[in-house]
């Protein structure tokens, strides 16, 4: 066996000079029935390891999407991108999926735990994918880091918004990625709520030392992060690196 | 594992582990496609079930049924002494047994064509016959099946008249032992002893009868050395021999066509079926497509979301499967029931492997072959769906791979098919019409859509409402018309088929068709029976031809026994066969090569032949063919072949031999009479009182008898096929309820902007009368070809539209439509506005 169950740690042999993000006039359209939508028209992007960057614009500006091709849930048009010491334009998609499970956590707006497993499942998944043997252990360990501790055999329906977004960033986080990328994760919650859960968000981000990209309308909590950049139309304005 | 494997799959296990979890949630969604796999495995484990039973019971009673370990038939003529002298030195005991057909008289006058057993002392030889009263059958005196009685009102004690000889009835015949062996087809059982029947003077040269000399060998004997044996020491006498393990010919040919029917209608409902499991899969998929997208979104290859939700697809389909074995095991049962009185021996029923694992493949097959497109597609839902609104893979095609597993199923599903057909040509072809007729309703459908598309903007009202619907992306219009169709196609093709038999043998009867058919009639009867049918009231024409019996012993000098005749023609190489000579071509008969013979030929003998036994036998102009004709060998030269139509329901002979040479042998003749059917019992009456030996066979109830056997086949099949209507039914039903939020949601908007309940009503009317009245239009058509294609080909006989039954099929389907579009209407009429807009 090799190096599924092999446990690849975040940045294994980066030089702090090497960006963990480094996308040069990145491009992305796609074909609808209305023709030809460019979405994303040359992004130029360096985030460090570690670095926490904050991603503010208009509805439908093009974050999620980047945010997508940062993932390698979506393949670039043109330009170049190396996430992790990973070229995603080279990759097929299996070794994608693979890279995901490794490097990146993802925490979504609308939370997207599968229904049909308890939160302990749901957190377990991507190890499991990975094949790691300790994939419940560790599973549990991440829950109780979120203070969910005694809600492992819950199911998503059982589970108030504040806390299904808290088992999604435990499920984010459990596998130690280098990179964590959040869409507007505290926009279906409410604001005592979205602190909490934001409070943890930049915790775990710390202890773990992940560099997180974090797509948000809120112009305060992007200040928590160490830089913001601004999209507009598709191009990143203001303090790009 | 391998690492290619682990990585880009994850393995089964894991794929099990999570298809598990995932499984807790219930499978409601599914239960459509289970229930569509269970009926279709239900029929085909059924008729494989009976079959299988009916031929275990003849097995296991062979020796019983046979009424002895082996059963010589000689036919026409009494066993040879020599044959009888080395079976006597082997044998334990012997029974003979000769059957004819002749009338019963009652003493009120009526009468009854049956079949009379004479038997003699050592009969049966296994088994028992059961008597009602149990008394011992003494010379003068017979046996009758109940149903005689019944029919000419006999009571114990009445005084009968067969042939010549008047018998007393002494009991009612309950239970015959060999009765598979020598099944009375063609009119209820007489029983009598030999003497009786000699009493009789209906055997004469050239009666049909047969006798047969039943053997039981001397224990630890075996049947098959005893008949290779006799066959070895009499190789020229064309002996037909039968041991207990070769089952009776003639029934197992028509068990295996039945039966053939029977799997094919089974293979409908199970496509049906699969087109159940199609659209079940694809809706489940879609409801599970957040899901997906989520797992791949955490590293998930699609590797894995296909195992997990094929480990899924499978244990159901698994459940699916034993379910419809179980219920088409109990189907065996009740199909016993229903056949025990037409089947030969009761059916032993048990589990049987074979045909239950037969069945449980065809089910797995076609789920694979049905399901695989849809999990293939959900397992390429990119993760990136999660960020979009709609989910839904538009227009994504499986991988390759998936594919090509996809038509590994069907092309092996067709496989079985034809390699466990009885008839693989045919079987090939109905896998052809099958996929023919899918392509009909599609193609249908789309050209309703089309149509729908084109016109709906100029109409007003309900049609435009009705047919917007139609045509909406998304609509299942396709869907209906395929579940719906493909049942009703199916039903209809069976219905024609059956109709169109019925034709030919009552309503369609040629004009000229004879009334009576009037056989042993002796030579010095000849002119006494002239002039009795002359005075005869209602009689138009009488027809009389020399009869004699004849077996084929060589064709150009090779023995029949070494001759490979082909297919179809091999039948009448075997045992007697009707012959008669003229100088004339029979009327009506149409000569293919050759010239007939000159009105006085007198010279060597010659013989006219059935044009297709010729080509079977791979014989012509100029060839010999060896007669046995009463113990005697003659050899006939063929001087032409004849195209003989045996439909017409007229005097038929495949073998008519030139005049001068038959004429001194002992014979009898064959008369047909046509004239008015209201004087038929006057003529049968006046006919055979004065002429006693002699037997009537009306030409009527001969054809009510084949077309009696006819309904019950038709019935089995009716059964069968209703199966696919069912299946059907489910389908439509589901895509109806799957449908039924958008419905809701429709009808909703509609009454915000002021649509009463009628207008809202009358426009699913249309939508759903639409798609009926053209599935139905289809199905018509489709059935139509079907019955045309099978009556054609495979029965060579004429094909008439019937009408009623296509005008059955369309109100049918638009029926099935309306029904089901009315009871989703009125829910979705039921939905309030207000509760429906807010939860938006
Ligand atoms: N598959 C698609 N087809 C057509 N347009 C799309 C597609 N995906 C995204 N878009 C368009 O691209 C633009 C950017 O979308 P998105 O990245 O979601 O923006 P944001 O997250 O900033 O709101 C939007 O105008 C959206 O409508
Ligand atoms: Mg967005």
């Amino acid at each position: 066996m090799d190096a599924i169950t092999s446990h690849p740690r975040p940045l294994p042999e980066q030089t702090p000079t090497e960006s963990l993000i480094e996308a040069r006039a990145l491009s992305f359209s796609v074909a609808s029935s209305g023709g030809v939508v460019n979405i994303l028209r040359g992004v130029d992007l360096k985030v460090q390891p570690g670095e926490a960057l904050g991603l503010v614009g208009p509805s439908g500006s093009g974050k999620t999407s980047l945010l997508m091709l940062l993932a390698g849930l979506e393949r670039p048009s043109g330009g170049t991108l190396r996430v992790a010491g990973a070229d995603l334009a080279a990759m097929d998609e299996d070794a994608l999926a693979r890279f995901r499970r490794e490097k990146v956590g993802i925490v979504f707006q609308a939370f997207h735990l599968i229904p049909s497993m308890t939160a302990l499942e749901n957190v377990a998944m991507p190890l499991e994918f990975a094949g790691r043997r300790d994939a419940f252990d560790r599973a549990e360990a991440s829950l109780r880091a979120v203070g969910l501790g005694h809600r492992l055999g819950h199911y998503p329906g059982q589970l108030s918004g504040g806390e299904q977004q808290r088992v999604a960033l435990a499920r984010a986080t459990v596998a130690e990625p280098a990179l964590l990328l959040a869409d507007e994760p505290t926009g279906n919650l409410d604001r005592a709520t979205g602190g909490l859960v934001m409070d943890l968000l930049f915790g775990l981000r710390e202890r773990l030392g992940t560099t997180l990209v974090l797509v948000t309308h809120d112009e305060a909590l992007a200040a928590r992060c160490g830089r913001v950049v601004r999209m507009e139309d598709g191009l990143l304005s203001g303090g790009v690196a | 594992m391998s690492a290619r494997a682990g990585a880009g799959f994850g393995g089964w296990p894991l794929a099990f582990r999570l298809a598990r979890r995932e499984l807790r949630g219930g499978v409601r969604s599914l239960r459509i496609v289970l229930v569509c796999l269970a009926l279709g495995v239900a029929a085909i484990a059924a008729v494989g079930t009976l079959r299988t039973a009916i031929d275990a019971g003849l097995r296991a009673d062979g020796a019983r049924l046979l009424g002895g370990d082996v059963e010589l038939r000689a036919g026409s003529q009494p066993v040879p002494d020599a044959v009888r002298g080395f079976i006597n030195a082997r044998a334990a005991r012997t029974s003979d047994i000769t059957i004819l057909r002749s009338l019963l008289v009652a003493p009120s006058g009526e009468r009854l064509l049956v079949e009379v057993k004479a038997v003699d002392a050592a009969y049966p030889l296994l088994g028992a016959v059961v008597l009602d009263p149990a008394v011992p059958l003494r010379d003068g005196e017979v046996a009758v099946e109940p149903l005689i009685a019944e029919r000419l009102g006999l009571k114990l004690g009445d005084e009968l008249r067969l042939g010549e000889a008047h018998p007393r009835l002494v009991a009612l015949l309950r239970a015959e032992p060999d009765k598979a062996a020598t099944p009375a087809f063609f009119g209820p059982r007489v029983l009598a002893t030999r003497a009786t029947l000699d009493a009789t003077g209906l055997i004469q040269p050239g009666s049909l009868l047969q006798h047969s000399l039943r053997v039981q060998l001397p224990p630890g004997g075996d049947a098959a050395a005893f008949v290779a044996a006799l066959r070895q020491a009499f190789p020229d006498e064309g002996l037909r021999l039968r041991t207990a393990s070769t089952a009776e010919p003639g029934f197992s040919r028509f068990m295996d066509s039945t039966a053939s029917f029977l799997v094919l209608a089974g293979l409908t409902a199970l496509l049906v079926g699969g087109i159940g499991v199609a659209t079940g899969v694809r809706a489940w998929l879609e409801a599970r497509a957040r899901t997906i997208a989520t797992m791949r979104c955490l590293g998930a290859p699609s590797g894995l979301v296909l195992a997990m939700y094929l480990v899924q697809l499978l244990a159901l389909s698994a459940v699916g499967i034993i379910a419809g074995l179980v219920a088409g095991y109990g189907l065996t049962w009740l199909a016993a029931q229903f056949l025990a009185g037409s089947l030969p021996v009761p059916p032993r029923l048990a589990p049987y492997p074979g045909p239950l694992a037969l069945a449980a493949l065809y089910g797995l097959l076609t789920a694979l072959a049905f399901a695989l497109w849809p999990l293939g597609r959900a397992a390429r839902i990119p993760g990136a769906a999660l960020f979009r609104d709609a989910i839904a893979p538009e227009g994504a095609r499986p991988g390759w791979g998936v594919l090509a597993a996809q038509l590994a199923a069907a092309a092996a599903l067709i496989g079985l098919v034809v390699a466990t057909a009885g008839d693989p040509r045919f079987a090939a072809g109905f896998c052809a019409a099958a996929l023919a007729t899918l392509g009909l309703f599609r193609l249908g459908a789309a050209g309703l859509m089309l149509v729908a598309g084109r016109v709906s903007h100029r109409l007003r009202g309900a049609w435009r409402l009705g047919l917007a619907n139609l045509h909406r992306p998304g609509a299942p219009t396709a869907l209906v018309m395929v579940s719906l169709g493909i049942g009703l196609t199916t039903l209809t093709a069976i219905a024609q088929i059956e109709g169109n038999l019925r034709r030919q043998v009552e309503a369609d009867l040629p004009k000229r068709a004879p009334n009576f058919f009037f056989v042993d009639i002796q030579q010095d009867q000849l002119a006494r029976f002239d002039a009795l049918v002359a005075t005869l009231p209602g009689v138009e024409e009488v027809r009389r031809v020399p009869n004699l019996r004849a077996r084929i012993t060589a064709l150009k000098g090779v023995p029949v026994a070494q001759v490979r005749a082909a297919p179809g023609s091999e039948w009448a190489l075997a045992g007697d066969r009707g012959l008669t000579y003229s100088a004339t071509p029979p009327e009506g008969a149409r000569i293919v090569t050759g010239a007939w013979w000159a009105p006085d030929y007198r010279g060597a003998p010659l013989v006219s032949l059935d044009a297709s036994l010729a080509e079977g036998w791979n014989v012509g102009i100029g060839d010999v063919v060896t007669l046995n004709i009463l113990g005697r060998d003659l050899e006939f030269r063929i001087a032409n072949t004849r195209a003989v139509n045996w439909r017409g329901m007229g005097m038929n002979f495949a073998l008519v031999a030139s005049p001068g040479v038959l004429e001194a042998a002992p014979h009898s003749n064959i008369a047909t009479v046509r004239g008015d059917p209201a004087q038929d019992a006057t003529v049968l009456r006046s006919v055979t009182d004065a002429f006693p030996n002699v037997t009537g066979v009306r030409v009527r109830d001969a054809l009510e008898t084949v077309a009696a056997l006819l309904s019950r086949v038709a019935t089995a099949l009716t059964a069968t096929a209703s199966l696919t209507l069912a299946s059907g039914v489910l389908v439509l039903g589901g895509a109806v309820a799957a449908g039924q939020r958008r419905r809701v949601r429709d009808a909703v908007v509609l009454k915000v902007l002021g649509a009463t309940r009628g207008q809202i009503s009358a426009a699913w009317a249309v939508e759903f009368g639409l798609v009926g009245a053209t599935s139905g239009l289809l199905a018509a058509v489709a059935g139509c070809a079907a019955s045309w294609a099978v009556m054609r080909f495979m029965l060579g006989s004429a094909w008439v539209p019937l009408w009623g039954v296509m005008a059955a099929t369309l109100l049918g389907c638009l029926a099935l439509a309306l029904g089901f579009g009315r009871i989703g209407t009125a829910l979705a009429l039921r939905a309030r506005p207000a509760g429906e807009l807010r939860g938006e």
